[in-house]
């Protein structure tokens, strides 16, 4: 192990490319484009012909490909219930804070 | 190591049908997806159910798991045959290698460490094909404290590697990462180059972290912004005053409150949040504590209030 701490990139602003975002999901690049020709996943950006996306969009696809792997659902269920588990996740947020939790 | 039964682990006959498997596999992932479920354990029990999913479900590796386990029951202590050739090579199931490598040493034991999928257009064992390696995810919980200063984190990873033969095993690699100051919830970083090994002359892959705040005894965090909860008197709330607040990097802070404050009332401190660019703020909700009529006195100021003060907070409820 390499004493000396390893620097970090952090993709907060960072847009990934739908090359980029196939390999952080494990999937073939037809998979994003399929899923964004679809509108399952969206584009955050587009420069010149190259679609780009954010972290948020990333942990969107992981979470809607593992919804696909896993109960076989269809791509427009799995985004359904991304976007359900999403506002799960905020209103707990908003529980917390409110020291409602 | 001791020998895994995957049909216990979904609950299914030896007997059953892949329908059967599908099944009894999508009725466990429900329970334990870890996105939805409650149970303390879901994370490792879902990690269980892929594994004897990803065996169960695929003719081939299931065949060979029955062949190798008929002579074995649960629990028992495994190893496998010396003619047996890991590094299975099985179907697609949509687990990465990656995933895979949170699979049990059992399972790497019968189908290797390279049982996932090949990169798209690879083949199986192709020598000659070059192509960048996975990016691997994993998560880290940082301490809420550790994003006002940064920290250094060791993380120890279970990673797919190829050795000079070219043969793929699991590996344990510990990386010291520097978390940079002022990350917040959700946020992820690259760690370019320690991700799989690239095949061929490919590069390697990403590790990309997923950061997240141990839940924090005082202090909620929502985006940039910290929030606490801060008791008051009701003399403070109602007649204005400041009061020391500390901060979640153990500063202190002189807060006014302002005259005629009520319980739920939110002042806002700006710029103490999370110090990100730009940085949060920090959100004070204020509880009005009442002191308790214990005592002669307390009881004699209270009674004075009710007597003296024409108070009635139910006014307008009438219905």
């Amino acid at each position: 192990m390499r004493d000396e701490p390893l620097s970090v990139v952090v993709l907060d602003d960072a847009f990934l490319t739908a090359a980029q975002m196939a390999s952080a999901c494990a999937v073939h690049v037809d998979w994003v484009t399929g899923h964004v020709d679809d509108g399952v996943l969206t584009v955050t950006a587009v420069v010149g012909a190259e679609w780009l996306f954010s972290v948020r969009d990333l942990q969107r696809a992981r979470r809607i490909r593992q919804l696909e792997r896993d109960f076989d659902a269809g791509p427009e269920l799995a985004a359904l219930v991304a976007d359900l588990l999403e506002e799960i996740g905020t209103l707990r947020t908003r529980l917390r804070v409110a020291g409602l939790v | 190591m001791e020998f895994k039964d995957y049909y216990d682990t979904l609950g299914v006959p030896r007997d059953a049908t892949a329908a059967d498997i599908k099944k009894a596999f999508r009725k466990l992932a429900r329970k334990y997806h870890p996105d939805v479920s409650k149970e303390k354990d879901a994370d490792a029990r879902m990690k269980e159910i892929n594994e004897a999913n990803a065996v169960l479900s695929d003719p081939e590796k299931r065949a060979a798991y029955d062949r190798l386990g008929r002579s074995y029951r649960p629990g028992q202590d495994f190893q496998p045959p010396p003619d047996w050739q890991g590094g299975f090579d099985g179907a697609d199931h949509g687990f990465s290698d990656a995933e895979a490598a949170h699979f049990s040493d059992f399972f790497t034991k019968i189908f290797g460490a390279g049982a996932g999928p090949r990169p798209r257009g690879a083949g199986s064992r192709q020598r000659e094909f070059h192509g960048r390696g996975e990016d691997h995810h994993a998560q880290v919980m940082l301490d809420l404290e550790e994003t006002f200063r940064g920290a250094t984190r060791k993380i120890s990873l279970r990673v797919p590697s190829i050795d000079p033969q070219g043969r793929i095993a699991l590996e344990m690699k510990t990386l010291n990462v520097q978390i940079p100051k002022g990350i917040r919830d959700g946020q992820v970083v690259r760690l370019a180059g320690q991700g799989g090994p690239g095949f061929g002359d490919g590069p390697a892959g990403d590790l990309l972290l997923e950061v997240h705040f141990s839940p924090h005894p005082r202090f909620h965090v929502d985006g940039r912004d910290v929030h606490l909860t801060l008791p008051v008197t009701p003399w403070e709330a109602a007649l204005g005053g400041v009061v020391p607040v500390t901060t979640v990097d153990g500063s202190q802070l002189n807060v006014r409150i302002p005259e005629g404050a009520q319980s739920g009332r939110q002042l806002r401190v700006r710029g103490m949040g999370i110090p990100s660019d730009p940085p949060g703020d920090l959100r004070l909700t204020l509880q009005v504590v009442l002191p308790p009529a214990s005592n002669p006195r307390a009881r004699e100021l209270y009674e004075a209030m009710s007597r003296d003060l024409a108070f009635d907070p139910r006014t307008g409820q009438e219905v």
